[in-house]
């Protein structure tokens, strides 16, 4: 099997280096796209999402979180650029549920928000549910 | 002339001091080292951002952006990037020297906006005062800094300013730094490199969504990079300096508390010698 390394790079830290995967899915402003190996050379920017990296028979599946940024997919190498990042270990999906249900019991309780406070709550949302997705892959 | 009892209480006075600056040092060296750590997984992502975005401008034409227009406006941003705490060595003042010296020398009409406040207070009023930013904590996160870097650049997008610099230390080594003034905006592309680019990929990458839009996103990305990388090697370089600054001291105060030990035990024996004398000699007289 022909494989590449994939490096996931955020502003604050090096996540990943060279883990050797057969497959890659990145989740993309166009949606989803599935890289192996001798893909095209491509830059593409990221959406929020989970990006799954598959080891194949050798290597353990692993799944991080991505936010804004793009990819860089060049020769056997594929590079992301994420604002910031997580990998599924390092969450705790209950912790993710409750922060998700303080922050929509804020949203709807109807009490008066400032515009900073709604946006507050509702990034923590988006954090949460994408805590939660990644927890579930 | 000092007396045994007066230089006691000074040996004991300096000894607390060898106690506060060693651990003070040691505490620099500590975040020094996360500092450091800091720095080492920052660049990759900041290098990675620059090539990437060199090789797509080299490689897409007739592409331009506003931030990497040359504006003619007279007007400039410099932000300075120093510590809020003191004790550190020249670290403030040789920055200080070094913004003085570059607003002697340009011809623009500067405004001073700044992140910490040692150097602030050093020369607020001898400059034109734009700003003072303030963090929760005593750094600022990506996210606080990138909300600086959108200010500065709202700036530049209003046309009230022509160019945006940052000025800060940066970290060569634990004892060793250098004070500089960066341009930020209109980022620069150099045009050999992109030459030297364009030949090395004699291919194009397939871009997704266009080649421009990525670049619209991702030049005002390098641009909050940049400057996160010169905040983290102002706070690098404020560590070192402390550690050196503190190392200094560590090493007066143990040769102060050495020379104050040996003049007072000078003037302790020659106590004993004047006392002796003093009960020899009566002796001597009572037998005479």
């Amino acid at each position: 099997m022909n494989y590449f390394t994939v490096d996931l790079l955020t502003p604050e830290k090096v996540v990943a280096k060279d883990i050797p995967a057969e497959s890659l899915l990145i989740p993309t402003v166009r949606g989803q796209i599935n890289i192996l190996p001798h893909h095209t050379h491509l830059i593409n920017r990221l959406s929020t999402g989970v990006l799954s990296i598959f080891g194949g028979a050798d290597d353990p599946d692993r799944h991080f979180s991505v936010t804004y940024g793009i990819c860089k997919v060049l020769e056997d190498k594929v590079i992301i650029m994420s604002h910031t990042s997580e990998e599924k270990s390092e969450i705790s999906a209950d912790r993710a549920e409750q922060a998700l249900e303080t922050a929509e019991r804020r949203l709807n309780s109807g009490e008066a928000l400032s515009d900073s406070e709604i946006e507050k709550f509702q990034r923590k949302a988006e954090r949460a549910r994408l805590r939660i997705q990644l927890s579930k892959q | 002339m000092a007396n045994i009892k007066d230089l006691k209480k000074k040996i004991k006075s300096t000894k607390g001091t060898l106690k506060i600056t060693s651990a003070m040092k040691l505490v620099s060296a500590a975040k020094l080292a996360k500092a450091q750590q800091a720095i080492t997984s920052s660049r990759p992502y900041a290098n990675e951002l620059e090539t990437t975005i060199k090789t797509i401008s080299a490689l897409v034409e007739n592409y331009t952006h506003e931030y990497l227009e040359e504006k003619n406006n007279n007007h400039e941003a410099l932000l300075v990037i120093s510590s809020n705490k003191g004790l550190c060595g020249g670290y403030n003042s040789s920055l200080a020297k070094e913004v003085r010296k570059y607003l002697a020398e340009t011809d623009k009409d500067v405004k001073v906006y700044f992140i910490g406040k040692k150097v602030r207070e050093i020369i607020q009023k001898e400059v034109n005062f734009g700003k003072n930013y303030l963090f929760e904590k005593a750094d600022p996160t990506f996210l606080e800094l990138e909300g600086v870097g959108k200010e500065l650049a709202q700036l530049f997008e209003s046309g009230e300013v022509g160019t945006v610099k940052v000025a800060y230390n940066q970290f060569n080594s634990a004892i060793s730094f250098t004070p500089m003034v960066k341009q930020l905006l209109p980022v620069s592309l150099d045009v050999e490199e992109k030459q030297e680019l364009e030949a090395k990929f004699p291919f194009d990458f397939k871009y997704e969504p266009e080649p421009s839009e990525i670049l619209n996103t991702l030049i005002p990305e390098t641009y909050s990079t940049t400057l996160y990388t010169c905040l983290l090697d102002g706070v690098a370089a404020e560590h070192g300096s402390r550690m050196a600054a503190m190392d200094n001291a560590v090493t007066n105060c143990k040769e102060a508390i050495r020379a104050q030990t040996l003049k007072m035990n000078k003037l302790r024996q020659a106590a004993i010698t004047t006392e002796l004398i003093e009960v020899v000699s009566g002796a001597e007289s009572l037998n005479g």
